[in-house]
């Protein structure tokens, strides 16, 4: 069934955009990512705007992580005041981070600087999550147990000031990390249209030691307040947030998300992670292909203003 | 000899005006009446594209001469202008980057030529290029340098037409004009689903002989409709609202699952 998108302002196959978002969905409550860095390639792909598709997916984020935190919460796998702080630094990062992607339309570099910051930190991030967790998988299947964690071990991010004390946790640390991740993660969100749990998590369990149970829940909350001010200042200041594109999103996402959820209780951490680290690993290299291989078109259009209203 | 033509040397262009006049009073003697199927497009949530029936007649008074020659029509379908930056990517160090680029301001959103035969068949390359019939003809208007157009600037041309063609947005059907009469002709704009909204021109050019004789213009306009009109209105005119309630409405939907979803 065809419908047409009134801020795209394109038709749709309703069916498909339903899919989409419910497939995204599954992974999101599987791996507790936002799924974005998959679903606003996927829309770019299906002919939306990437302008729409970035600001659309930001509103996706937030049903579809508001509805997978609820599990969390009923749980009590949260850290609300870690939450709290990272909402804040979080805001603020997206504030900025709107102002770049304002900036960098101008100057008909959005593209390649959305291609070289995916290509960079899907890269890292899964390259280091494949890494630990293949060895934590090795250990598993040679018997041996997993390093506990052990109250006295800290690295460089416990040594700084203002430290804060994160009873959910376990944690005594200074805000400065935390803060920085949050703004960096704000950052990155509104530029690419992605929620951040994909380096969010891994950020808070090997930079903060964060427990893994509470992370989950922690980085849903997150991205919940940062992706709901993100669709605010993208709506107000690029007005590019289709509503009817990204409700049949978030009603997909949203169902996928629960069916996630469930089956990510039936597989185990390490495993977990070296799937969603082969996830990320192939979108990275996607866009790394993209940058590197010959285009078959050289050239691009872009309407700076019209008429067409 | 000599003198003959130097005697008639004043007399001459007047002639020439005079045979002008006699073999342009058959332009003045045809008319076109052209009517559409419709004037306004509304694009509502089922809208997947549609089609613009033109149909004209070409009157003739009775002092018009009788020719054995066929009339040719062009039908030009244009939409609002819009400034468009056309980019090319060039390889540095490895990477595909976006580096030269060519602004084109006042270009139509959207351009359908359909003619009887192939434009170029229809008329010389003065009078094409004067009502910009064909994509080859389209004026382009650059903010840079206009002095000398080099092979590089032609390239993008080529690609901002290619571009627009691919996207559906520049049609040409070279034979989409037809006629069921000798003197009545129809053919149907196509609209395609991802049309910009504004105001079209429609502008209908008959000519014979590649001699142009008579054009008529008239208006279309292309508008969203209720729910559509009104989300779009809202979105522009109140972003920060919009967002707010497009919040709302993904924490609402969240939550709802939840609750639908829940087991325990």
């Amino acid at each position: 069934m065809q419908i047409y998108l009134p801020i795209a302002e394109l038709p749709v196959n309703m069916f498909l955009i339903f899919g989409m978002g419910a497939a995204v969905g599954f992974l999101s409550g599987l791996f507790g990512v936002g799924g974005g860095f998959l679903l606003t390639p996927l829309l770019i792909f299906s002919g939306i705007s990437p302008a729409v598709a970035v600001a659309s997916t930001t509103a996706q984020v937030v049903a579809s992580s508001s509805s997978a935190a609820l599990t969390y919460w009923r749980r009590r796998m949260i850290d609300l005041k870690l939450a709290g702080v990272l909402v804040v630094a979080g805001v603020i990062g997206s504030s900025i981070g709107v102002g770049i992607f304002s900036m960098l339309r101008r100057f008909g570099q959005l593209d390649l600087v959305i291609s070289i910051l995916y290509v960079t930190f899907l890269g890292l991030v899964g390259g280091l999550m494949l890494t630990e967790s293949i060895r934590a998988i090795i250990n598993t299947r040679r018997g041996r147990p997993a390093p506990l964690r052990r109250p006295g071990q800290h690295n460089w991010a416990h040594g700084l000031p203002f430290k804060m004390r994160f009873k959910r946790s376990k944690l005594y640390v200074s805000v400065i990390p935390i803060i920085a991740i949050g703004v960096g993660i704000g950052i990155l969100g509104s530029l690419l249209g992605i929620g951040g749990g994909f380096i969010l998590v891994p950020a808070l369990i090997y930079l903060l030691r964060v427990p893994t149970s509470i992370v989950i829940g922690t980085s849903l909350v997150q991205m919940t307040g940062t992706m709901a001010v993100a669709t605010v200042l993208q709506s107000g200041a690029n007005h590019s947030v289709d509503g009817v594109l990204a409700l049949i999103l978030m009603v997909g996402g949203v169902i996928g998300a629960q069916f996630g959820a469930r089956a990510g209780a039936l597989v185990r951490g390490d495993q977990l992670r070296a799937m969603l680290a082969l996830l990320v690993l192939a979108v990275g290299i996607r866009f790394l292909v993209n940058l590197v291989i010959t285009p078959a078109e050289l050239y691009s259009l872009t309407t700076l203003a019209g008429d067409a209203r | 000899m000599k003198e003959l033509a130097t005697a008639f040397s004043p007399v001459l262009p007047a002639f020439l005006a005079l045979i002008a006049i006699l073999v342009g009073r058959p332009v003045m003697a045809e008319e076109l009446i052209v009517a559409l199927s419709s004037e306004e497009v509304k694009i509502t949530s089922n809208f997947t594209g549609t089609g613009i029936a033109v149909f004209g007649a070409i009157e003739r008074d009775a002092a018009t001469i009788s020719r054995g020659s066929f009339y040719d029509v062009v039908v030009v379908l244009k939409g609002p202008p819009e400034t468009v930056v056309t980019r090319r990517k060039d390889r540095l160090l490895g990477i595909w980057l976006n580096s030269a680029a060519r602004t084109y301001p006042d270009m139509p959103s959207f351009y359908a030529v359909n003619s009887s035969r192939p434009v170029a068949e229809v008329a010389t390359a003065p009078v094409l290029k004067r009502f910009q019939l064909g994509f080859d003809n389209l004026a382009f208007e650059t903010t840079e340098h206009e002095e000398a157009i080099t092979p590089e600037d032609i390239s993008f041309r080529d690609a901002f037409v290619r571009l627009k063609q691919q996207a559906g947005l520049f049609r040409q059907e070279h034979y989409g004009v037809t006629f069921p009469g000798t003197n009545v002709f129809q053919t149907t704009l196509q609209i395609p689903a991802n049309v910009p909204v504004g105001r079209y021109e429609v502008a209908v050019y008959l000519f014979r002989d590649s001699a142009f004789l008579a054009s008529d213009s008239a208006e279309i306009r292309i508008s969203k409709t209720g729910f559509e009109q009104f989300t779009f209105d809202l979105a522009h005119g109140y972003g920060f609202l919009y967002g707010a309630i497009c919040v709302v409405l993904a924490i609402f939907t969240g939550w709802l699952a939840g609750v639908i979803f829940r087991k325990d």
